[in-house]
Formats: structure tokens, sequence, C-alpha cells
């Protein structure tokens, strides 16, 4: 497994899309933050300034996403993928290391994307608990969406159809609820769906009015990122290289 | 290099949907030697490297590399070298820093990285992209990745497709110096004519299983079959050859082939009978001739005209 | 065939034969179907036997209204005219707030009967729109900007009726006129007084907004009216009005309380039900499946060289480039226009069976829905397309074609406020999603005319006209690009 993880991180390091798209991720996490933060006057950034500060997530999610997805999916447009299985044959290893070496990137990126984006807006000082809980929860929310679109990609392989599902699959649960007419259903939906879930950690007020709490929102993400890497992993065993 | 990499291939069985890609394939690869595996288009062999290397994996059957699978090996490149495809990397790393991702799965340092550069002679363009690479480039750094671990086994799919005359010759010389120095070497080629003069053993596959497994000397040997082609336009001399209770096919306007008779006793016989020819001419059968005749029944995708 | 239907024909030969993308072709339309008819809404519509199917009546114009007020009424043959002096308006909300709609109403109106739907002219005072002349439900003209007290006159003349207001009394000033045709010679003339449904937005940056709505009450004092005497009181319409409502006299002064309103029917907040564009909800999930087939088609050319043998077929690249649009284009709409066919078809059927009321949109409403739906489509494919020849790399160029056009859309229904969300739905190519409104905007009915309610800040097809800049820039920028580069 050490050498597995050597192995990837060197892989991560050595083409230089890594770089410009973590580069890419804090500064449009940042960058629409700020810009959603300065269209609205100060005092009136809707019911939760913390939240309409870390707007950026949402840029920030769809280049983590390709990141992620390119971190497998890259491997088997080009065939690699067999010399890096010829490598190393304990395939969950190789899908745990990717995992690993994707966290020790992503988590950095977004350690300093998200602070720069609450700095940017008009949010009340960052040592506020459910400030810094939204701060805290949005760089596990990067992750975890990380984790998500490296297991879709390991069950899908093919890196533009993958990014495809992930961003399909963040996007569907938020405008289908939107579309409902009644409420039950908007806030089931909203409940189980991984990025309107998961992004209840960046609320600061309102949390009664939640479909799900902040930290459980967060969870339901989790789980959605444990599954698809589960799925990865199975299929990635089951499967010929 | 510390292992016996004895590579044992065993009744390897393999359905995709319709098509049977193995069927019953058996082989061993033993040290010391380069081993041919030959066969053509669709015969199995790329098919079957990929279970060795654990990449596919068999309906039945067994392949094992030192009385061990692939799969549980801690650091295979060290065991078993390999190069599939020399287009499988990704373009935008270097050559350098492909060998280095791969050195650092198996525990390796740049160093050795280095070293297998220099064999290959890529050192120059280490630093390159290795998606501008030519092929015949491609394929030299597929070998420098094979030999990265030092392994006691080498299998290379068609090293020599891609490259120029010099590569196919620097090819050969490092396959003859790798089972010099007593690794066992695998190398696929769909054309026989390639591993003259480089394989000690061949085995030849078909349909799915091996047809024929035998060392390069045996083969040769037993595909000369004491042919002679005589040249001549006379019309009694396919009758007078018969009669002395040889096979006669004519093979051209001017030509017969002749089997079952030396070329001194055809010279002969139509000596005696004073029957014209201008040329009488044994047969030296090559490794090319022994394949065709053995794979003449095992050929998926002959073309029509041939 | 010249060269350029040749470079069409080859690249619509490669599209059939890779079966990824037909797959994908295939499973956008069934995304979008399956989205659009599952089972995502419930009503009450028809559920609860006979009388409780939801019947809306027909205005002259054919069109659906609302039509609930307290009248204070009497007949009158031929010519004639009614004055009175608005004395007060009180509102007052369900929740027991004390509020005064913007769109609530009291004044005189003339009408064929009390039956509702039927044709009418009214002059009134609104809670903040000043004063106002109405007239058979979708026309609307404003008068001075002022409140109660103040009076105002209704004059029937042939087929003309005329409205005019007096600060007091003495002074008059026309508000407007309305031809009548089918008015008969007997009509109802009189009082009348009505408060829409009112919507305030609750909760607007925690996960999707959403609206609360509830019901309002107006009550009007109405004195010195002239003729003096001869009224009855009806409570016309909705139930709740029946209800609620209310009519007194005491002496001089008239008392009504009354709730709904006189005008078009509306979908959203305040209105009841939905609107085709409902049943379009899946057409993001195929956008993203087209949008990867479109930059497939781009970047699946640079992954082992076949851009080399592509170009080496068709040398001139803006060609190939050309026949690569047009080809995924004409797939894309294809596609598109039939998934939206069935949607908006069968959609609307299944939502009615639901008991969801949705408004019956005009036969060329559904046609540009349709073909909207399918142009929007086709025109983020080949905006995927140009985005793959620009950036070659797959990945990057899907997750680029989806957030420009879908992020923005979905940041507005669920995070934006409403006035940044309009802003967005202005500038960025998710104005496209403009196409699939069906819902008519009437500014003299109470409601939210928000994106999240089917309400776009721009005109159908001048939002689609956004979309489809960004596209032809970003293919020119393509065609340029290609030109320059080394294959």
């Amino acid at each position: 497994m050490r050498y597995a993880l050597r192995a990837e991180w060197t892989k991560l390091w050595t083409v230089p899309g890594t770089a410009w798209l973590l580069l890419g991720a804090v500064v449009g996490t940042a960058g629409l933050g700020a810009l959603a933060a300065a269209a609205c006057s100060p005092g009136e950034c809707g019911a939760d300034p913390t939240r309409t500060s870390l707007t950026g997530i949402h840029i920030g999610q769809s280049v983590v996403a390709i990141l992620a997805v390119l971190a497998i999916g890259g491997e088997y447009a080009t065939g690699m993928m067999r010399v890096t299985l010829a490598a190393i044959p304990r395939r969950p290893a190789v899908l745990a290391a990717k995992a690993a070496v994707l966290a020790a990137v992503v988590v950095p990126a977004a350690a300093v994307a998200v602070p720069a984006s609450l700095l940017s807006g008009d949010t009340p000082s960052l040592s506020g608990g459910p400030v810094l809980r939204a701060a805290l929860g949005s760089v596990l929310y990067l992750l975890l969406v990380a984790l998500l679109a490296l297991g879709v990609a390991t069950v899908v392989r093919h890196p533009a159809a993958a990014i495809g599902c992930v961003l399909g699959l963040l996007y569907l649960f938020p405008i289908v609820a939107a579309a409902m007419a009644d409420p039950d259903w908007q806030r089931r939906l909203e409940k189980v769906g991984p990025m309107s879930a998961g992004q209840s950690i960046q609320a600061t007020t309102g949390l009664d009015g939640l479909p799900v709490g902040p930290w459980a929102g967060l969870g339901v993400l989790a789980l959605w990122a444990a599954g698809a890497l589960l799925a990865g992993a199975l299929a990635l065993q089951a499967r010929d290289a | 290099m510390t292992t016996d990499a004895t590579i044992e291939v065993r009744g390897l069985r393999k359905r995709y949907g319709p098509h049977l890609a193995l069927d019953g394939m058996t082989f061993t690869v033993r040290p010391g030697q380069v081993t041919g595996f030959v066969g053509p288009n669709g015969a199995g062999k790329s098919t079957t490297m990929r279970v060795i290397l654990g990449l596919d994996r068999a309906d039945g059957g067994s392949a094992l590399v030192g009385g061990r699978p692939y799969r549980s090996l801690t650091h295979p490149l060290r065991v078993v070298g390999s190069l599939l495809d020399a287009g499988a990397l990704q373009p935008s790393r270097t050559a350098r820093n492909h060998l280095l991702w791969l050195a650092h799965s198996q525990g390796l340092g740049a160093a050795r990285v280095d070293e297998v550069l220099d064999i290959v002679g890529l050192a120059s363009v280490a630093r390159r992209r290795a998606g501008g690479f030519s092929l015949g480039m491609r394929q030299r750094l597929g070998i420098a990745a094979a030999l990265l671990g030092d392994p006691a086994a080498v299998l290379l799919d068609e090293p020599f497709n891609g490259m120029d005359p010099e590569g196919i010759i620097w090819t050969r010389g490092v396959l003859r110096s790798l089972a010099a120095e007593g690794r066992a070497v695998l190398v696929s080629s769909h054309l026989m004519g390639e591993l003259q003069g480089t394989a000690d053993h061949v085995v030849i596959a078909g349909r799915g299983r091996v047809v024929a497994d035998a060392t390069v000397a045996d083969l040769l040997a037993a595909a000369a079959g004491g042919r002679v082609t005589v040249r001549t336009t006379a019309p009694g001399a396919g009758a007078v050859l018969a009669e002395a209770g040889a096979t006669v096919t004519p093979a051209g306007p001017d030509a017969l082939t002749v089997s079952g008779l030396a070329a001194e006793e055809v010279t002969g016989l139509l000596g005696a009978r004073r029957v014209p020819f201008s040329e009488v001419s044994a047969h030296r059968a090559t490794l090319e001739d022994a394949y065709l005749e053995l794979t003449r029944d095992a050929v998926d995708f002959r073309g029509a005209a041939s | 065939m010249n060269g350029f239907l040749l470079a069409v024909r080859a690249e619509w030969t490669k599209f059939r034969t890779v079966p990824g993308w037909v797959i994908a072709t295939a499973l956008a339309a069934v995304a979008m179907v399956g989205l659009g008819l599952g089972p995502s809404m419930q009503g009450s519509c028809g559920r609860h036997g006979p009388g409780s199917e939801c019947a809306m009546p027909v205005g002259p114009g054919g069109e659906e209204v609302t039509d609930a007020f307290t009248f204070a009424h009497r007949p009158l043959t031929g010519d004639g005219s009614v004055t009175a002096h608005v004395a007060s308006m009180t509102g007052q909300l369900s929740d027991d707030r004390a509020l005064l709609t913007p769109w609530a109403k009291a004044g005189l109106i003339v009408k064929d009967g009390t039956r509702p739907g039927s044709s009418y002219a009214a002059v009134m005072l609104t809670g903040a729109h000043g004063v106002r002349m109405q007239y058979d439900y979708t026309h609307d003209r404003a008068g001075s900007p002022g409140t109660a007290p103040r009076w105002l006159r209704l004059t029937r003349s042939g087929d003309t009726v005329t409205g005019a207001e007096s600060v007091d009394g003495a002074q008059w000033t026309d508000v407007g006129s309305a031809r009548l045709p089918d008015l008969p010679s007997t009509v109802e003339i009189g009082l009348f007084a009505t408060s829409p449904q009112y919507a305030e937005i609750t909760s607007e940056s925690i996960g999707t907004m959403s609206a609360a709505t509830q019901r309002s009450l107006l009550t009007a004092a109405f004195d010195k009216v002239t003729p003096a005497d001869g009224w009855t009181g009806t409570l016309v319409g909705e139930p709740t009005n029946r209800d609620r409502g209310g009519y007194q006299q005491d002496g001089d002064r008239h008392i009504l309380t009354g709730t709904g309103d006189i005008g078009p029917a509306v979908a959203g907040a305040t209105g009841l039900g939905t609107t085709v564009t409902q049943t379009l909800v899946g057409t993001f999930a195929a956008l993203i499946g087209m949008v990867v087939v479109g930059t497939l088609m781009a970047t699946g050319e640079y992954r082992r060289g076949l851009i080399r043998t592509t170009l080496a077929a068709t040398p001139g690249r803006g060609r190939v480039l050309a026949a690569k649009a047009v080809v995924v284009a004409a797939v894309t709409f294809v596609t598109g226009v039939a998934a939206a066919a069935a949607v908006v078809t069968l959609g609307q059927r299944v939502l009615r069976s639901n008991g969801v009321y949705v408004h019956p949109a005009s036969t060329t409403t559904e046609l540009r829905v349709i073909a909207g739906t399918g142009a929007l489509l086709a025109v983020a494919a080949v905006l995927a397309l140009a985005l793959g020849t620009l950036l070659r790399r797959g990945t990057t160029a899907v997750t680029a074609a989806v957030v420009t056009i879908v992020l923005p859309y979905m940041l507005v229904l669920t995070a934006l406020p409403v006035d940044a969300g309009r802003w967005v739905l202005r500038v960025t190519p998710a104005a496209a999603f403009a196409v699939q409104q069906s819902a008519k905007q009437y500014d003299q009915v109470e409601n939210l005319y928000i994106p999240v309610e089917g309400y776009f800040p721009l005109p159908p097809w001048a939002g689609f006209g956004v979309l489809a800049a960004y596209t032809a820039v970003a293919l020119a920028a393509a065609a340029w690009l290609l030109r320059r580069r080394d294959a």
C-alpha cells in the first residue's frame, strides 16, 4: 500500500493538469464566492450571508470532480490502467491509494479556497461556531465530492461520460425538487440528494427550516461517496482490466 | 533478479460472448530461453498475456509465475516485466516521470529509472512528453518499463511493431542478452520471420490453443520436408517424376514442386529421360514456412485471396 | 454531392457507428421522458368525487379566468351610470396580519350578469397600484396613483363603458373606456370588493426557495352611492369568497368584504396548478447527455489521432467542424423534439390524472416549447462540440458546458436571491431555458413572477438567443483555432 501511495502521488504530480486544476478549484471557489458576495449589498445577502459567500463551492466541486475523474478515467482512456494493474495487482489498493492521494491534494486546496471565500464575503467572524462548521464542512464537502466522482469514474471508466454522470447526480435532486409543487416531496429529495444534503453543512441560520441537519446532510453525501467507492472497488475487482 | 520465474500456463479457457478466445491454452516459458509466441491475429496471444499478468480473469485453467498467481506478488514488476501496449501512457507525462511512478510502485528509486533509460537509449529525451514520441520510441520506453524491476521473467507483446530495422536488431539483441542472463523471456509476434534467429523455442497458437510447441531446430527440420522446385516447360516432366513415386504439383507456368525425391534424384531422372530443364533447386525451410504449414487450418481471419 | 454534404455524411456515419453515442442519445431522451412522466406531483383536483374537479371559468376571450368577488348590484337596462365614494379600504391576511395586498380591488363594475367569466368593465382603487380601469379580464389601464378616499364613476353608453375618478366629486378625470360589443342591453351594475391570494418568499438562501401563499380579505366602505337604492349582495365565484365574503348596507354606507380576484388565471404561487413547463424538468438530464456526446464528437478525434485521418479526408477544417455541428445539432434536435413532444402531451395527462391542474397552453405555445426544447438541446450540444474542439479534453469540456448552462439555472432555482437570479437569467447561457416558459405573465395579477415558478426575465426566443450567441462565439473561436493549430 505504501508503494501504491507513492506511485499514485508521483503519477498525480507528473501530469501538468493537476496543478492547474487545483489552482482552478481555489480561484473558482473564492472568485465566484466574492462575486456573489459583491453582488448583494452588505446586510442584504439573503438570509444567510455566510452561505452566499460560499456559493463558489459550485465551481470548486466541478473542478475537484474533474480532478477525481481524470485520476482514474485518464488511465482508462489511454490504456495505462493495464500498466498500473500489472505493477500493482491488488486492485482495491490501487483505488484506495488514488482516494488517499486525491484527499491529500483536495483538502489543502479546499482549506485555502473556503477561508478565502469567507473573508471576501459579508460573514460574521470565522470563530463563530456555525461559521466554523460551515467552513470546515465545506472543506469536507469538496473532499467527499471528489471521492464520489472517483467512485463513479471507476465504474463508468470513460472520463467524459463519468463527469457527465457525476454532474447529473449532483444536479438531479435540486432541480427536480425545485420543480416539485409538493413540499413533502421537495424535502424528501433534498434530504437524499448528494449535493442538496451535503451543502446543508453551509447553513448558519434557519437550521430548523432545513430538510436535513448540517452534519446529517454531510453524512448523506458521505454515504453517497462510500457507496460510489464501494461500487467502484467491486467493479474494478470483478472486471477484466 | 532473485526468483525462479518459470511461467506455466495450464488449460486457459476464456469466452467473450459467442467468441471463444482461449480454448485450453497450455505451455511453459522456461528461464534462459527466448520463447516465441506466434499465431495469427485473434489466436489468443494477447489474451493469454493479460491473463498471465492478472489483468483478465480466465474462465478456467491457471497461469502461474514461479508457482504463484501474478496477483499474489508483492512487487510484481521485480518478478515479471511486461510490455503490452506501447501507447498505454498518458501523453502529457514525460518519459522519465512515466517510469518514475512505476518505480515508486515497486519501491524503486529514480536511480533505477535513469539506468533503464540508458539501457534503452532514451536518456537524451527522458524529459520530453511521451505523447510526442514516435512509435519506435514508445516501444523502447515500454521495454524500459519492462526492465525496470530487473525481473526474472519478461513478457513482450509484439515488441517489433513500428520499429525501424535498427530498432528490430537492437530489440533482438536485448532479448538474447536477457535470456543469456537466465531470464525467462516470452515474446509474441504474428510474424514468424521476426523471431528467426532470436527465439529458442516457439509456441504457435491458433484459435485459442497451442498448435505446436517445439524448439526452433525441430520445427525447421519438420517443415523442410525435402521439397524440390524444378523449372521446366517440357510437358512430360511431371509424368516422369510421378512414375518414380514423387508427388508433383504445378507451381506456375514453368515450375513444378516435387516432394518425395531428393534434388540429385530429380536431376538424374530428368537427365536420363532427356527432359529439358533450366533449374532444379532444393527448398530450404524457413520458420515462416513451418508456421504457415502448421497454422493453415487455424487461421481465423484469412483474406479471401490467399 | 458537394464537399460539405460529403463531410456531413461522413460525420453522420461516424456518429451512428459509435454505439456509446447512440446509447447516450437514447438515454438522454429516456431520462427526459422518465423524469417528465414520473409521479412527481400530486393534486386534489377531481379526487374527491364529483364537484372536486378543478374547472375554471372561461372569459370572453376564451382564456381561463379567476372571477371571485363580492358584488352589490342592481340591474341596468340601456345606458346609465353609477357613482360612489370609496371611503376606506382595509386588508387582512388569513394569518391575521393587517395588510392591504397590492392588488386588492374595490370599485365599480358593470357586468353581464353574475355568472363567473362573463364580460365586464370596472373602475377601481387598488392596494398599491392606484386607480385602474380594467375590462374583460386581460385589459388593464392605469389612472392616477391615488388611494382611498376617492370618487369613482362608471358610465355605460351603448357598447362603451367609461370609468372616471375624482378627488372631490366635482372635478372628474376619465381613467379609460372600454368597448364591449357583446354586452346585452340589461346588465348588472354596482359596487365590488375582492382581494387576491398573497404570496411571499419565505426562504431564499436555504436550499430550494419556497413561497408561502395565503388568502387575503379586503373590507371596503363605500358611501354617497348613486343610485341610492335597490342593491342586492351576491358573493360571486369561489367557495372561499362565498364563506368569507359579505355585504352590508347601512343607510348610505355600503360595506363589502371580499376575497378572490377578477382577472386572467395564472399558474404559480397565487394561482392554481402548474403549466406544461413543469413536465420538462428532465431537460437538464438530457442536456448533460447531449453535451457529453457533443464533446466527444470533438475530443474523440484527438484521443487516438483520428483527427489526422479526418483532416486527410476533408482538408477544409472549417468544413469538418461545420459538418460535425450540423450532425450533432440535427441528431439532438430530433431527439429533443421527440422527447419534448412525448412529455408535453403525455405529461399533461399524467399530471391531470394525478389531480394536478395544468393550465392549458395554446397550440402555438406548446409547439414553441417543444421546438424550443429541441433547439435548446441542439445548441447546447454544438456549444459542447465547440468547447471540446477548443479544449481538446473531454472531461474539462463536458464540465465547462454543463457548468455554464446548467449551474446558473440551478443556482437561480435554489440559491440566488430573486434579483440576482433574474440578472443571471439574462446574461448567462441558462437564459435559454426561457424558451420553455408557457405561463403568461400578467402585471395586473398578484403573483410571484420568479424563475422557480416558471417565469423568466427574458422573452422565450430572446433567452434562447443568449445561448445561441455564446455558442456562435465559441464555434467561431473553435474554427479559428482548428485552422491555426497543427492536427
